[in-house]
């Protein structure tokens, strides 16, 4: 274990780097902006002069260095400024927000995980056979329909022609959202609400399925191409000389080695599916962070625009990081560096 | 049939040309074959379904929207600007992208590492937030969509390009070309460049699909081309309000979107197997 903590360490240290880039990119891409938020977060029969004084006391008439490094400390103390349109601290509207986005990825995630290596190790269990070319085919099909397609044509399916499931929300409207820990799911059963928690799965079954589906044939296509790399290995064919079955050589052997690009892979995925939220919510009216950006963007909101864009950063550089270390763990190639 | 070459000889390659020079040609000839004007309202005969379903009308074929306006047209007005993006955007994206990975993979070192930082930076973005923070400060418009895309989807190019990159540089006949006295930028055009070019080919086929679908995000949230213009995404946006009054006018946009984002992705799949002489070797047997 000695030997990984550094390597792992180390990994911490370099994402927590690019985070401070990130920011400062950020920051430069939304003073492009020919919007004056000084005269924004003022009532719009302010005079110049009051104006000027909030220019000079939000520190905007300083270098460009100077106004981010104010911002930074700002940030690091915690304080993302107010919403110019709601009037509310921004850390607030965020603290309110992300947990339900959390949700909807990490459950997306469980889907496309689950359906990625299902679908992988059924285009490998084919590969060669008559059924190789539509299964192929079939993938690509899958690789052509980008999550709000999916959403879309799930809406226009189980919502409105089969009534099957909601489509709008999270709760159904006579419920009462109880809050504990932000984390609807959690909540509901945390007070003991089985048939709040039913209520709120229902709501959250076409967003994910959406999500997950259309992030899964990648998984698929890797965990494939990576199985038939691991097949032409010796120990495999050792594995068959000493007379295991197929399925024990799969499971024990070929596996363990070829699931490691999938799981690298998820990792980068979780982080496009992480963004891929954003459209969901905006079609399923889902209160999550995608809604609270696109509502700041329309209204060129920019504290919210600036601290979402910058949490959307963090969960995915420490996914990435997360999943890095776990890699690192998994795979004894990489402790030696 | 011996005459062509291989990849024009693939079902996959014919298939995808064939749905992609469809759209290109609706797009071109738009106001030839468009039967309204995308933008004609009228007010009298809103959310008319298709002509072939009851109560349709044949001078809409394929119905009409919240405002009366023709969806047939709309729709081939809006492969105008799909393709336009499509085609620039990822020719945009490839440039960088494939000049940074060459440059990265070729000299390695300083260079190297500070172009693999800059993509880890970009990387930490979910390419749907930092497309719309930079229409946020780019503004609307068909020029800055075209920039926005670039400016995130370089690193697509990159990152696969580069290692591709670095494999060809260590082979035998390059560092011949060095010993015998070529310049590095005759060495890239000439050596290097030719053993990357399929692999270059196929991922400017799929970007231009990715470009195709990340258009219609923006123009769904509003962001892109603006309300006069007519684009997909919009549409789907339009249509998504009214979704109980006219299934239909939602129904359309999004098979438009699927069908040409599947022509790219079928013909990129088809070129990477057939111009790839790794994968043709392994996975064609």
């Amino acid at each position: 274990m000695t030997s990984i903590l550094p390597l792992i360490l180390r990994r911490i240290v370099v994402s927590v780097a690019i985070l401070f880039i990130v920011s400062a990119l950020l920051f430069c891409i939304l003073r492009l902006l020919p919007v004056d938020p000084a005269a924004m977060s003022l009532p719009p029969n302010a005079t110049l002069a009051e104006i000027e004084a909030k220019r000079h006391g939000m520190g905007l008439d300083q270098p460009l260095f100077r106004q981010y490094l104010i911002w930074l400390g700002q940030v690091l103390h915690g304080d993302f400024g107010a919403s110019i349109h709601f009037r509310r601290g921004v850390a607030g509207l965020i603290g309110a927000t992300l947990p339900a986005t959390i949700e909807l990825a990490v459950l997306a995630m469980l889907i496309a995980g689950t359906l990625g290596i299902a679908g992988g190790l059924f285009l490998f269990h084919v590969r060669g056979s008559a059924k190789e070319p539509i299964a192929d085919t079939g993938s690509i099909v899958l690789l052509s329909l980008p999550e709000f397609l999916w959403g879309l044509f799930f809406i226009l399916l189980f919502g409105v022609a089969l009534e099957l499931l909601p489509f709008t929300g999270r709760l159904s409207s006579g419920f009462q959202r109880p809050i504990v820990t932000g984390f609807l799911l959690l909540d509901t059963l945390l007070v003991g609400r089985p048939e709040m928690f039913w209520d709120a799965m229902k709501h959250m079954i076409l967003p994910s399925l959406a999500l997950g589906i259309a992030f899964s044939p990648t998984l698929m296509r890797v965990l494939r191409s990576s199985l038939i790399d691991v097949y032409q290995e010796d120990y495999i064919h050792q594995a068959r000389l000493r007379g295991l079955s197929e399925r024990r050589i799969l499971t024990r052997h070929g596996l363990k080695n070829g699931i490691l690009p999938t799981l690298s892979l998820m990792g980068v995925q979780f982080g496009f599916l992480f963004g891929g939220t954003l459209l969901i919510e905006v079609i399923y009216s889902y209160p999550g962070l995608g809604n609270l950006m696109v509502d700041a963007v329309r209204n060129a909101d920019l504290p919210i625009i600036q601290a979402v864009g910058l949490t959307y950063c963090v969960v995915v550089l420490t996914i990435n990081t997360a999943v890095d270390a776990a890699y690192i763990i998994l795979n004894p190639k990489l402790r030696i560096a | 049939m011996n005459a062509l070459p291989r990849w024009l000889r693939s079902a996959r390659v014919l298939m995808g040309l064939t749905i992609i020079t469809t759209i290109a040609l609706i797009a071109l000839l738009a106001p030839f074959i468009a039967p309204h004007d995308p933008n004609e309202q009228n007010l009298i005969s809103t959310f008319l379904p298709p002509a072939w379903v009851k109560g349709g009308d044949t001078a809409f074929p394929f119905g009409t929207d919240s405002l009366g306006r023709c969806v047939l047209s709309r729709l081939i007005y809006g492969a105008r600007i799909a393709m336009t993006v499509a085609i620039v955007a990822s020719l945009g994206a490839m440039l960088i992208g494939a000049v940074l990975a060459h440059i990265a993979g070729y000299f390695g070192g300083t260079l190297d590492w500070l172009i693999g930082r800059t993509v880890d930076v970009w990387m930490s973005f979910p390419p749907v937030i930092l497309s719309l923070i930079l229409m946020v400060g780019l503004g609307i418009g068909l020029r800055n969509v075209i920039l926005a895309i670039v400016l995130v989807d370089w690193t697509r190019f990159c990152r696969v390009l580069r290692s591709e990159v670095l494999v060809v540089t260590r082979r035998d006949y390059v560092a011949a070309a060095r010993l015998i006295g070529f310049s590095h930028w005759r060495t890239i055009t000439r050596e290097v460049l030719p053993a990357t070019l399929p692999l270059l080919i196929t991922l400017v086929s799929l970007e231009m699909g990715i470009a195709v679908i990340v258009e219609a995000i923006l123009s769904f949230v509003g962001m892109s081309v603006g309300a006069t213009t007519p684009a997909w995404g919009q549409m789907i946006a339009d249509a998504r309000q009214y979704i109980y009054d006219s299934p239909w006018s939602l129904i359309f946009p999004i098979l438009m979107i699927f069908v040409t984002v599947l022509g790219f992705n079928v013909l990129g799949d088809g070129l990477r197997r057939t111009l790839d002489v790794r994968v043709t070797e392994t996975q064609r047997t």
